[in-house]
């Protein structure tokens, strides 16, 4: 879940909120699904849960939100003028890095702040919702500084120009190999043989998409007031609702949107080559009296629900005795369904409003028969004197006492090799505890019931329920185990006979393969001096492992 | 004094007290009284606190004890110079050959030399070396009065030992270098024992033989009926005993789990090994979503699980891509089967509930289970590689919002035991309305204690559910881990059997309250 950090007093101007206590702000965000995760001097770390809801990963969005639940609505990109310039995306860009949206801002000089916030925002949406900049990275440039048509193109990479922040001319290969950034988005245009590139109408380039602006006019600073903004990426809807997000940022900070008309050479994302973006569409769900009461349970009255979609910044709304028409904010494009408008409702209106009801129908609990089992052999195993011991699941796949076969299975992305794998056999955990144990006093009576996962040959996994027990002592006694397992399949009415069985883990002919019912169920034996070595056990042991289930009965 | 009859050490120092005017440990030993220096030393201890002797005087003196050297003379069972001696003595002249005997390692070679030529008892000739005009008797001595008494357990003070072996005791003990002594001479008090009339007064009465266990031997052949039972003291620690019992984390879970089935839900299990389809596609999780990434899930290497039947899987695809006849627009992209076969360790409980939906549930139906999950988390104090959740659902012709909140309180009350209980909105890819449920924990205070909402028609209605469905999942590390009284999750399932031995789960904790109420 995307977590934020904002300038406490930024936030709180740009919501017109000054001077509120940070429980209230606490309980004001969290209708927008927002927690308050700390306070450290003047920033706020918010955490944002909906990850459906990019706008709200800055603090623009915050403060939007914040405003529109005190009923201060901002502009939401009503009233933009006629686009008057125009972006030519060539159709080299194609098989590439194909979307570009941008627009041209005017407004008050930028203060440390909102600059501050305006490269956190945009950073945070090419990061997380732009997923690394893949399908979406952006560019802020100083308006002043280009000439339009900005001209969109895949370029040879032995192209050179002045990347931000380096010292001197580069070209696009030479910045992907030698600067941080070049490498750290180098694989977003692997096995490109051209890459996108951004220049203005004389030719000067603006940036080397989507890895870093230019020196020259790719630096926003302080006082700036005229500004030229780009979203380039491989999906058009994130481009398109990422270009929507900032110009709304920028609005709210005062600036007036110009959008910019994108000619696309190549291809469109839509029917027509030529789109002015931002694009303001709305996206429009609708809900009659019947489906709001079947989730709601009630129906609020007319009146309160219009205040509701208002407090929760939709653009426009029809009332008509609990039928619901309303067009979301150009900003949100997250309503799917017709029961997302209610679940805005609902939060608006404040869950504390609805009444607890307790389900009335009557159901039968019933336990699952294998826990039941588990259970069973749980209290059998401890009226024998056994302690119970718990492992996780995940474990090493060098960790001793693994089955030999059947798995285990690997996990490819593992955090760290101690938990690479997922366990075969209890085993291992019988003797980890023991290798931890050894100052605990003796008799070590040992078990586990618990779930494993077998793989077989073909890569067919599944999940079994085993038990497993092991005593360790001064001696190990084959009869140790043995008379234990007989006891346990006896408190199931059922018997265990051993057949002569091999298995590495066990000293050879004081093994067997438990078979039960006519199953194989298991194995018993003496563990290996070998295994008790490589395990760090210091005292010899027995013990068995079965599969539960065999013991049903 | 404690009511008791004497122990049989207590008795033989007594009667042997009672018969001269005082004695130490040595003189006790040397008389056969006792075994040695420790039951002298608890019979003692046990006497002189209940006031049976008294202490007549104790003295500093110097005692003999083996260094290390000295100790390994005792496990070669002879000194060097005695082995030594006794070779040349059977003719073997040739010191090469001597000092190429696996008897002597070159460091004590050289000294037994110097030492059985120094007292004569060998001498050198121009052949090498022959028995000499004294013998070696020293060297016997010492091994009688100083050696053997110390085997046996017997102190050895210095000046009890003739002129010549006391001289010898000390030469061999330095005062520095003592890692390669052969004895040392150290300073200990030595505490001389009397009987007193009270001592005197418990031998007497305790005149007779003394059982100690009774036998069966003695009850079939009917001796029990003479004897006299020794009386035991109540202040002996008893021994300790490591029963067998339940995991504390166990007792935990369950005891959430009867609480479940109390409530009337019935138990789901299902595999730990999940497909992406049940963990994530039904749970209509887009497969570009975040959550679902190598940073999120733990994938497994060439395994498989049974692939979901034909038609919900393509339903399911439908739905992603244009919402199908769920009434939603859908996430408007194209669905991959390979995605959805891929096979992951299951990442939240709910991949059970949706199973438990596309197999024909129970309408009205109540289920749960106490599923082990796993996330890609780094492991520390709060986060362990895998955990239990308790996740479930509700379904229902009526089921609303108004019930979701219901169930929450009840689980706060039957859980938590938690009074108070507050929902806040809240996002999850597969319920809307979602919300979170925070209790305060009768211990922990406010904590959150997991999330709910109503299933998206997007997840239901592919899997051919057509009722609402209350789906809620709730977290229990946190509460195990004050039910059990521990700061470190880690030892929620700990290898250490001491540690684990240690552990209660205190009953007042668990389920914040001892539950029984609704």
């Amino acid at each position: 879940m995307p977590k934020i950090e904002v300038d406490r007093a930024d936030l709180l101007a740009l919501a017109g909120l000054d001077g509120i206590s940070d429980e209230e702000l606490g309980l004001r965000l969290a209708i927008l699904k927002g927690e308050l995760d700390l306070r450290q001097g003047d920033t706020l770390r918010i955490e944002l849960k909906d990850t459906n809801r990019p706008d709200l990963w800055c603090v623009e969005g915050v403060a939007r939100g914040l405003a529109a639940l005190d009923g201060r609505r901002r502009r939401r990109l009503s009233g933009m003028p006629e686009a008057r310039r125009e972006l030519y995306a060539d159709a080299s860009v194609g098989g590439i890095r194909p979307w570009i949206a941008a627009f041209a801002a005017s407004g008050p000089p930028l203060t440390p702040s909102a600059v501050e916030a305006l490269i956190a925002g945009q950073e945070k949406l090419a990061s997380s919702f732009g997923r690394n900049r893949r399908t979406a990275a952006i560019g802020f440039y100083r308006l002043s500084d280009i000439e339009f048509p900005v001209r969109y193109s895949a370029v040879d990479p032995g192209t050179s120009f002045h990347p931000l922040g380096e010292a001197s001319l580069m070209t696009l290969s030479e910045v992907l190999e030698r600067t941080e950034v070049g490498r750290r988005y180098a694989a977003l245009l692997a096995g490109c043989d051209a890459y996108p590139f951004l220049t203005d109408a004389v030719g000067r380039p603006l940036s080397f998409p989507p890895v870093v602006n230019s020196e020259s006019t790719g630096r926003v600073r302080e006082g700036d007031t005229d500004l030229f903004c780009e979203v380039t990426g491989t999906d058009w809807g994130t481009v398109g609702l990422t270009c929507v997000i900032l110009a709304c940022n920028l609005e709210d900070r005062g600036f007036d949107i110009e959008p910019v008309e994108i000619v696309f050479h190549g291809p469109a994302p839509g029917e027509r080559a030529r789109i002015a973006t931002p694009v303001r569409r709305l996206d429009r769900l609708a809900i009659d009296r019947e489906g709001i009461r079947r989730i709601l349970g009630t129906v609020p009255p007319d009146d309160g629900i219009e205040s509701a979609l208002r407090r929760m910044d939709y653009d426009s709304w029809k009332v008509e005795s609990g039928r619901v028409e309303a067009e979301l904010p150009p900003y949100r494009r997250d309503g799917l369904h017709p029961v997302d408008l209610v679940e805005d409702i609902a939060d608006a209106i404040g869950l504390e409003s609805f009444e607890p009801l307790m389900p009335s129908a009557f159901t039968i609990g019933a336990a699952a028969p294998v826990e039941d089992l588990c259970d069973a052999l749980r209290t059998a195993m401890i009226g024998m004197g056994f302690e119970e011991i718990m492992l996780p699941v995940l474990t090493s796949r060098s960790r001793p006492g693994l089955a030999p076969s059947g798995g285990p299975a690997l996990i490819a992305n593992p955090m760290t090799l101690e938990f690479g794998a997922v366990r075969n056999s209890l085993i291992p955990g019988l003797l980890a505890v023991e290798e931890q144990s050894g100052r605990a006093p003796y008799p070590h009576r040992l078990f586990e019931t618990g779930e494993v996962l077998l793989v077989e040959p073909g890569g067919a996994a599944a999940t079994r329920v085993l038990i497993a027990a092991a005593v360790f002592g001064n001696e190990a006694a084959f009869g140790d185990a043995h008379s234990v397992l007989a006891a346990i399949c006896a408190s199931r009415g059922l018997e265990a006979r051993l057949e002569p069985g091999s298995d590495p883990r066990f000293i050879e002919g004081r093994c067997a393969r438990v078979m039960v019912s006519g199953r194989h169920a298991g194995v018993v034996g003496e563990l290996s001096p070998a295994l008790l070595h490589e395990a760090r056990v210091s005292r010899p042991g027995s013990a068995f492992e079965l599969d539960a289930e065999t013991l049903a009965g | 004094m404690e009511d008791r009859d004497l122990h049989p050490l207590e008795r033989a120092l007594l009667a042997y007290l009672s018969t001269r005017p005082g004695a130490d440990a040595g003189s006790a030993i040397a008389d056969g009284a006792m075994e040695d220096e420790g039951s002298f030393r608890r019979a003692s201890q046990w006497l002189l606190s209940r006031g049976l002797v008294r202490e007549a005087s104790s003295a500093t003196r110097m005692l003999v004890e083996l260094g290390p050297l000295g100790r390994e003379c005792l496990e070669a069972g002879a000194m060097p110079e005695t082995i030594l001696y006794g070779k040349v003595r059977s003719g073997v002249s040739d010191p090469v050959v001597l000092q190429s005997d696996p008897a002597f390692d070159a460091a004590r070679w050289g000294s037994a030399l110097g030492a059985l030529l120094r007292t004569g008892a060998v001498e050198k000739t121009g052949e090498g070396l022959k028995p000499g005009r004294s013998d070696a008797s020293l060297f016997e001595r010492v091994w009688t009065l100083v050696y053997r008494p110390l085997a046996e357990g017997t102190p050895v003070p210095l000046d009890g030992l003739p002129g010549d072996v006391r001289d010898f005791v000390l030469q061999r003990s330095p005062k520095r270098g003592r890692g390669r002594a052969e004895f040392s001479v150290t300073e200990r008090t030595v505490q001389v024992l009397e009987i007193t009339p009270e001592g005197r007064l418990a031998l007497e009465t305790s005149e007779g033989v003394l059982t100690g266990a009774l036998t069966s031997d003695m009850l079939a052949d009917g001796s029990w009926r003479k004897a006299r039972f020794r009386r035991y003291s109540l202040d002996m620690p008893p021994a300790r005993i490591h029963a067998g019992r339940l995991h504390p984390y166990r007792q935990f879970l369950d005891a959430v789990r009867r609480r479940f089935l109390a409530m009337g839900f019935k138990e789901m299990r299902g595999s730990i090994a999940e497909s992406e389809f049940w963990n994530c596609d039904a749970l209509f999780m887009p497969q570009f979503h975040p959550a679902r990434d190598i940073h999120d899930v733990y994938f497994l290497d060439g395994c498989r699980v049974e692939p979901p039947e034909e038609g919900i899987l393509e339903r399911v695809a439908r739905t992603h891509k244009d919402g199908w006849e769920s009434g939603s627009r859908g996430w408007g992209y194209d669905f991959s089967t390979e995605t959805s076969r891929r096979t992951v360790l299951r990442s939240q409980g709910t991949a059970l509930s949706a199973r438990t939906l596309a197999s024909g549930p129970d309408v009205p139906g109540m289920y749960f289970a106490i599923a082990r999950c796993f996330r890609y988390d780094q492991v520390d104090a709060t986060h362990l590689p895998d955990f239990f959740q308790v996740e479930g659902i509700v379904l229902g012709r009526d089921m609303d919002l108004r019930h979701l909140l219901g169930l929450l309180g009840l689980f706060a009350a039957e859980l938590a035991g938690a009074g108070e209980y507050r929902c806040l909105p809240a996002y999850f890819p597969f319920t809307e309305p979602s919300v979170e449920l925070f209790v305060r924990h009768p211990s922990i205070g406010w904590m959150e204690l997991g999330g709910a909402g109503l299933f998206r028609p997007e997840v239901t209605a592919p899997l051919g559910v057509d009722v609402p469905v209350i789906a809620w999942g709730l977290g229990l590390d946190r509460m195990a881990m004050v039910a059990m009284g521990l700061s470190d999750i880690r030892d929620l399932m700990t290898g250490d059997l001491s540690r684990l031995r240690s552990m209660r789960v205190l009953p007042d904790r668990v389920l914040g309250g001892g539950g029984g109420r609704a």
